[in-house]
């Protein structure tokens, strides 16, 4: 039990149908002292898949999540084209890879805008604004043509109609006022003016990933072996240079966003909030897998994965592919302190799920989420150790856009903003920022080497798949927009015998696991301040910079089927 | 004007994809000019950016109303506003309302909207939808072109009016 002075938090949103987080924090001397992540949901989904042809699981496995259909279609056919050992044709990886950049972009820059930067930004704050100055603010961050001083006046115009009416519309639900809260007028401003803009960008992406797919949010165009994408430059049914072209330009408009208005909002808020770089470290061990893959075998990847423990970059151990040894051992999922009978830790080729439900027991089980380990080891996912782990490795653009970022950071805030400071709650904000920006260069990369490759005449796009008598096993691994996704199937006679999905947030919002270590989201709040206990925004600040997605984190079956109530509220 | 008339739910979760088989339903049919038609599964926060440009949507989905599984009921934009809406943990919980709070604050908010709503029997794991929902799939399209065909007619002077 806590003691007399402390203060038990529980935050647990009413919502809608999938699976959802609950956060339990005890809070004494205006610190966390305790926290736990937890999901109440269950949820059925891979068994979905056990017996069915294995070239038709990405169909289903899209539909894991609405919000990463995208990632979840590729992670599937990478598995079952690794447990047939199956080359792609190069068409086939830069057509993927345009499809994950577009995803990744457009993910990264509605987490910030739609989601996050309420945290960050007090939007009554607005009013006090002076359009002028923000303005100039926006000026000295970057040339973006959008930051004129009418366009702001416009803008605060929107938000005073908003506060005059009584009703905050999107922003109700911000603490507003609230101690913690620190930016300028000014640069409240600037932030929901681009909180406005960041919607039109949204559809760029999605008309990207549907030029590419055939439709957005669910493609059609993946197969295993390749993709269905017809290329022929002279049909207007085809992938032909006109539509090359129009992608380009689409890109481009995104690219300019993220590099010139997503990336200078994120150094700003951060150089408002120092104090944010030294809490929210929580597990530093990071883990990130190779991708954007630049061959048909996968064996050459743009950007490296690799595991860094304890944060010591010198310490980095490289995953150089799909078929790297340690990793495809490293990885198991423990249940000690999830609603599932056993415990020990299990590979995801045996995983077993078979559901034990006892309450929320702080000292036993409560979550419906199980414990991923790699080693034996909690490990961090997302952007931050995807940054990481490229700039341990010396990854040019890592080093341009990390560099570049903290030098913003560092004229903001007036201290020195070191690599160091990335472990932490706005090290996460700055690392996804940072990855949006070496991916809209990549962007225009992968599109140059799939133009070039069908100028030279390559039209091949896909390679019949082949399944074997007997069992094989494969892992198709994706590093998405909220971490490391691997998908692992085991086919036999050409169908599935298993199937799982460690999802992203599936490593962040582990519970503790059978030595009572803690996953990353718990072990990250502690220390955190508390500024106002009933109203925890600290909390929410360092949640929220996992970009945590609970609809995918519990992904487990319940074969009873009844005896959980689930409400869809509109 | 352009409408864009969307499927929402999970096909994995039960009766939850009521909305995206009501578009698979409709796909058969011939639509209006204009019209777009998709299942958008359970787009949460990109849900915006799939109604800038329209005029008016129709959404299909699974409700939660005090009624028999299998009924179906018709929101409209006001009474999808009343709803009260939480704070965000992750980008799971926006929903309609959310949506068009958003786009109402942009300006650029679709002026019509519709829910046509069917009331679940079961959200568990699996792709079939119970037999009550299931037989309300072919209702569920008949009040969507039923609500198709009154907006056409509603609109048909107007468009008279407009030269060839």
């Amino acid at each position: 039990m806590s003691s007399s002075a402390s203060k038990r938090i529980t935050i647990d949103p009413i919502t809608r149908i999938e699976g959802h987080l609950r956060i339990d924090v005890e809070v004494d001397q205006g610190k966390v002292q305790k926290a736990w992540a937890s999901s109440t949901m269950f949820r059925g989904i891979e068994r979905i898949l056990l017996g069915r042809d294995p070239r038709e699981a990405w169909l289903f496995t899209q539909r894991f999540c609405g919000v990463c259909t995208t990632v979840h279609a590729l992670a599937s056919v990478r598995a079952v084209e690794d447990a047939l050992s199956l080359e792609i044709p190069l068409n086939a990886q830069y057509i993927r890879n345009l499809i994950l950049i577009a995803h990744a972009l457009h993910d990264h820059v509605v987490h910030f805008y739609q989601l996050s930067a309420l945290d960050w930004v007090d939007v009554t704050q607005v009013l006090k604004a002076d359009p002028a100055k923000a303005a100039s603010i926006a000026e000295s961050l970057s040339d973006w043509p959008e930051n004129s001083a009418k366009q702001m006046a416009a803008v605060k115009a929107r938000v005073k109609g908003l506060v005059d009416s009584g009703q905050l519309g999107p922003f109700a639900h911000g603490y507003w006022g609230h101690p913690a809260m620190k930016l300028p007028p000014e640069v409240n401003l600037l932030a929901v003016s681009h909180y406005l803009q960041a919607l039109e960008y949204q559809r760029y992406s999605n008309q990207v990933v549907a030029m590419l797919g055939g439709k957005t949010p669910h493609i059609q165009n993946v197969a295993v072996g390749g993709v269905a994408n017809a290329i022929n430059l002279d049909s207007e049914a085809a992938l032909n240079v006109d539509r090359l072209y129009q992608m380009k330009s689409l890109l481009e408009k995104i690219v300019s966003f993220v590099q010139n208005v997503y990336v200078p909002d994120v150094c700003a808020v951060a150089g408002f909030y120092p104090d944010w770089f030294s809490y929210g470290a929580g597990v530093t061990n990071y883990l990130s897998v190779p991708d954007l893959p630049l061959d048909g075998k996968s064996t050459q990847f743009e950007l490296p994965g690799g595991f860094i423990p304890n944060g010591d970059l010198s310490k980095l151990v490289p995953i150089t592919g799909q078929k790297d040894e340690t990793w495809r051992n490293a990885v198991t999922e423990d249940s000690a302190h999830s609603w599932y009978k056993g415990g020990g830790p299990l590979h995801p080729w045996k995983g077993e799920t078979d559901p034990d439900y006892t309450d929320w027991e702080e000292d036993k089980k409560y979550s419906w989420v199980k414990a991923p380990r790699y080693n034996g080891q909690p490990a961090q996912v997302g952007p931050l150790a995807n940054v990481l782990v490229g700039y341990a490795q010396g990854h040019p653009l890592m080093k341009k856009w990390t560099d570049a970022a903290l030098e913003k950071i560092s004229a903001i805030a007036h201290v020195r903003a070191t690599p160091a400071m990335l472990h932490s709650t706005l090290g996460r904000h700055g690392a996804r920022a940072i990855r949006a920006a070496v991916l809209s260069e990549l962007a225009l990369k992968q599109w140059q080497l799939l133009t070039d490759n069908i100028l030279k005449g390559d039209t091949t796009i896909y390679n019949k798949p082949d399944f074997p008598k007997g069992t094989v096993e494969g892992v198709g691994f994706h590093e998405a927009p909220r971490g490391v996704l691997s998908h692992w199937v085991v086919v036999e006679d050409g169908t599935i015998k298993n199937y799982q999905a460690v999802v992203p947030t599936t490593w962040n919002a582990s519970p503790r696991d059978t030595d009572g270590t803690p996953g990353p989201y718990e072990a990250s709040l502690l220390q955190n301040p508390i500024a106002d206990a009933e109203h925890p925004l600290e909390v929410l600040r360092t949640i929220h910079s996992f970009d945590p997605c609970m609809a995918c984190a519990v992904h487990t079956f319940d074969p009873s089927g009844n005896n959980i109530a689930r409400v869809k509220v509109l | 004007m352009r409408t864009a008339i969307y499927g929402i739910g999970n096909i994995l979760m039960g009766d939850d994809g009521v909305g995206p088989a009501v578009v698979r339903h409709l796909s058969n049919l011939p639509l209006p000019p204009n019209t777009t038609l998709e299942d958008l599964g359970t787009p949460s926060l990109d849900l915006p950016a799939y109604l800038l440009g329209y005029d008016r949507v129709i959404f299909i989905d699974a409700v939660a109303v005090d009624a028999p599984p299998g009924s179906i009921h018709v929101f409209t934009r006001d009474e999808i506003m009343a709803v009260p809406t939480g704070i965000r943990v992750s980008p799971h919980e926006p929903s309609i309302n959310d949506a068009l709070i958003v786009l109402d604050f942009a300006g650029t908010a679709p002026r019509e909207v519709l829910l046509v709503g069917v009331v679940p029997q079961t959200l568990d794991g699996g792709m079939r939808l119970s037999p009550r929902v299931a037989g309300a799939v072919e209702g569920a399209r008949e009040v969507v072109m039923a609500l198709m065909e009154s907006i056409l007619i509603r609109e048909a002077p107007a468009a008279a009016l407009a030269p060839a």
